[in-house]
């Protein structure tokens, strides 16, 4: 045979633009984002955003009527006054009540009030991306669990039992008077380590006794909530140490709260290397694929899915830290019904129930999107008795596009 | 150099940090410090918008609580000239303190005038009301107080006391001696505990009365009923019945091989309940202010924003509903009002 004659291997077909697209998991989900932000931002309309102004040490006040007359603090009904007047020094200041000023006589304070987005206020995007940390660090790990083709349904009752032992650490060990070098270990560490044990549990059950990790989670979901139960009598646990809680995981900057959106980002760049990156990432993705395969291409199963679970369960342990520092207290019902959360979130990232499909960024965005849904309801003023209905369908329409998606996608 | 889904990515992002930074750019400011020049003119209306966060959609008993807080709204709206007060309810599904902490943030965040709260855990929310509070957002609680919080004041029963009102209803049935079972729900439900104690603690009050044990089972009629009925037949010696919650009398037929042995005070009339009083099953129903505690704790913010008035206690305790066959029928009128859709 010439070289003429030898075979030139010819090039794959270019797919095409729609195919292209539907294969960047993440960015569909950034689309969705982006498109339900333009739409709150446009629909939500405006809000007046009270600020505060504190009243000079010294400084006197007297309210005044409509014809200019002043009065003592607190001498006049409020639909009387038309203003206040503060001076200080030689310095005066007149507060209308026309102009959206009140005086908080508790805090010695007036509120002046401006306009602004109803959602893209910083301090609302903060609130959606903080409330949906607590489910979207579970659903890194979760998603893993169902890359494997598993599923977990304890998570919601491993964080409330991590959050509750948690709690008890913070009380007794650490103290209300306890610095950040302390509370910081003992709260994420107890926290953290419990959720580890439990996870561990489960993953170990699942792989020892052969039985499938539907049973084995939802028999460990009412074990854990019973232990909770029996620990906790009813009562929820509180008083920390202020270092854990308004120190660090409460910090304030620029009137916001980020250090649980913070700590989302983290896990969430981290479960994304994990996965993609790293041989026990890979090994995740082969076992979901397809499970014989793997077993006879020498991959550890048992091993990989007894650390697969286990890393759910630190998460949840983790989320659970997040959530005792956030709140202040660890109530015994903490993390009732999360699983269902954790798991349409997961889903909605990306994650396929069949297993060997998913992505840590995908997670994260997904509990987004479903915080998204509850802050649209609140901003637009929608009917709350409508709250499931629209969360189960638009649940429902998320797996349909990811299946639809699937299909789409450039095979090989 | 870079893959598609890092563009992507850092393009969504973009986005994201390019609208939020239009977003904090006021629009137009109606306030500004120092002198009179450049303030608004004074709005032909005021609006007011009260958050109403009650602790579980599925249960009745928060409907009744919606439908004083609206019935108070629309009073006050055409009581006062130039005024509109509007409601915004925000339940969670089923309890859930961390929820409604949300919902505590996600409406001060939104600007409203003021929230009423029926709080699950008080520990929990203690810190998202003093927020509330320190951003001039008055708070006031129902049912289920916050009494550490900043919370400007309280409608509702004392729970120790509604138990202790059943077991002393259930004590005048028997005359002072009998055997009782206590019937409850969520163990972990900090006001079913204190309800609990009161009863424990109202009983220990009659040499004659001896509580067999306190029985616990989910939150559905029919768990309820059958935990009732089991209870009944291994211990056919209990001749009282105390529930500290009316759940199996949300179902048919929940006391048969009860009522005949035993007699039963309940609290919660609600519509189904009050079925159970006509045919004689159960002897007394223990009620609450539903309706009062949406309709109350609107007039108490209303009176605090608008007017600038504090009440003139903290604590405003209301009454005991007491129902038995007597006025029974009477009663039921009520519910044609706080839930048209009972029935009744």
């Amino acid at each position: 045979m010439t070289k003429n004659e030898i075979p030139q291997p010819v090039a794959a077909p270019r797919s095409s633009f729609v195919r292209r697209l539907a294969g960047a998991q993440e960015a569909g989900l950034v689309l969705v984002i982006i498109l339900m932000g333009t739409a709150l931002t446009l629909l939500g309309g405006n809000k007046q955003k009270q600020f505060r102004i504190a009243v000079p040490e010294g400084a006197s006040i007297v309210e005044y009527d409509a014809s200019g007359t002043e009065s003592e603090l607190g001498t006049l009904p409020l639909q009387q006054i038309t203003g206040w007047r503060v001076a200080t020094g030689d310095e005066k200041n007149t507060y209308e009540r026309a102009s959206g000023y009140s005086f908080n006589a508790n805090q010695n304070a007036f509120f002046g009030r401006r306009t602004v987005n109803k959602f893209l206020d910083s301090e609302n995007l903060v609130l959606v991306a903080k409330d949906a940390s607590f489910i979207a660090i579970m659903a890194v790990g979760m998603t893993a669990v169902i890359i494997l083709a598993g599923i977990d349904l304890s998570v919601g009752a491993i964080y409330g039992l991590s959050a509750l032992l948690g709690a008890m650490a913070l009380q007794k060990v650490a103290g209300q008077d306890a610095g950040l070098f302390m509370s910081l270990p003992v709260g994420v560490g107890v926290c953290c380590l419990v959720g580890l044990a439990c996870g561990a549990a489960n993953g170990l059950m699942i792989v020892g006794l052969r039985v499938h990790p539907f049973v084995i989670t939802l028999g460990t979901m009412a074990a854990y909530r019973g232990i909770i139960f029996v620990i906790s009598g009813g009562q929820s646990v509180g008083n920390f140490p202020q270092s854990f809680t308004s120190g660090f995981f409460k910090a304030e900057f620029a009137g916001t709260y980020p250090v649980p959106v913070i700590v989302m980002i983290i896990v969430g760049v981290v479960g994304m290397f994990i996965l993609a990156k790293t041989v026990v990432g890979r090994q995740v993705y082969a076992i979901g694929g397809n499970e014989t395969a793997a077993k006879y291409a020498g991959i550890p199963v048992g091993r990989v899915k007894i650390i697969v679970y286990s890393l759910l369960g630190l998460l949840a342990g983790l989320s659970a830290a997040v959530y005792l520092g956030y709140l202040g207290a660890a109530e015994p019902n903490a993390g009732m019904t999360y699983e269902l959360k954790v798991i349409a979130a997961t889903v909605i990232g990306g994650a396929s129930l069949m297993g060997g499909r998913g992505s840590a960024i995908g997670a994260v965005l997904g509990a987004i999107v479903i915080q998204l849904i509850d802050n649209g309801m609140i901003i637009l003023e929608i009917d709350q008795s409508y709250n499931q209905i629209v969360m189960g369908v638009a649940i429902i329409i998320a797996v349909v596009i990811d299946q639809a998606k699937a299909r789409l996608a450039p095979k090989g | 150099m870079f893959g598609r889904r890092s563009v992507s990515m850092m393009l969504g992002l973009g986005a994201v940090t390019l609208l939020a930074s239009c977003g904090n750019q006021d629009t137009s400011d109606t306030a500004t410090t120092g002198g009179s020049d450049g303030a608004a003119p004074a709005a032909a209306t005021q609006t007011y918008t009260f958050g109403v966060i009650a602790k579980a959609e599925q249960n009745p008993v928060f409907q009744a609580a919606r439908v004083g807080a609206e019935a108070a709204a629309k009073k006050l709206s055409e009581e006062n000239d130039g005024v509109t007060v509007t409601i915004n309810w925000r339940t969670p599904a089923t309890e859930d303190a961390q929820k409604q902490a949300e919902f505590v943030e996600l409406l001060t965040s939104q600007g409203v005038d003021g929230i009423a709260i029926s709080c699950t855990d008080a520990n929990l929310l203690q810190s998202s009301i003093n927020a509330a509070a320190a951003g001039n957002v008055p708070v006031v609680t129902f049912d289920s107080d916050a009494p550490n919080s900043d919370r400007f004041a309280y409608y509702g029963v004392d729970d120790k006391a509604a138990g202790a009102k059943v077991m002393q209803e259930l004590a005048a049935q028997l005359e002072g001696s009998g055997v009782v079972a206590v019937l409850s729900g969520n163990p972990n439900s900090a006001n079913l505990s204190a309800r609990v104690d009161g009863v424990r603690e109202e009983a220990a009050k009659h040499e004659g009365i001896q509580i067999r044990d306190v029985f616990y089972a989910p939150e559905t009629a029919a768990d309820m009923a059958a935990k009732m009925q089991q209870v009944q037949t291994s211990n056919p010696d209990i001749t009282g019945w105390a529930l500290v919650g009316g759940w199996p009398l949300y179902t048919d037929n929940a006391l048969d091989g009860i009522y005949e042995n035993a007699k039963v005070v309940s609290m919660d009339p609600l519509p189904l309940p009050l079925a159970y009083v006509k045919a004689g099953q159960v002897q007394v129903l223990v009620g609450q202010p539903y309706y009062g505690w949406g309709y109350e704790s609107v007039m108490l913010l209303f009176d605090k924003v608008h007017n600038g008035k504090d009440p003139a206690e903290v604590m405003n305790y209301a009454e005991f509903d007491i129902v038995n066959t007597d006025n029974v029928d009477e009663y039921a009128e009520n519910w044609n009002i706080w839930d048209p859709t009972s029935g009744n």
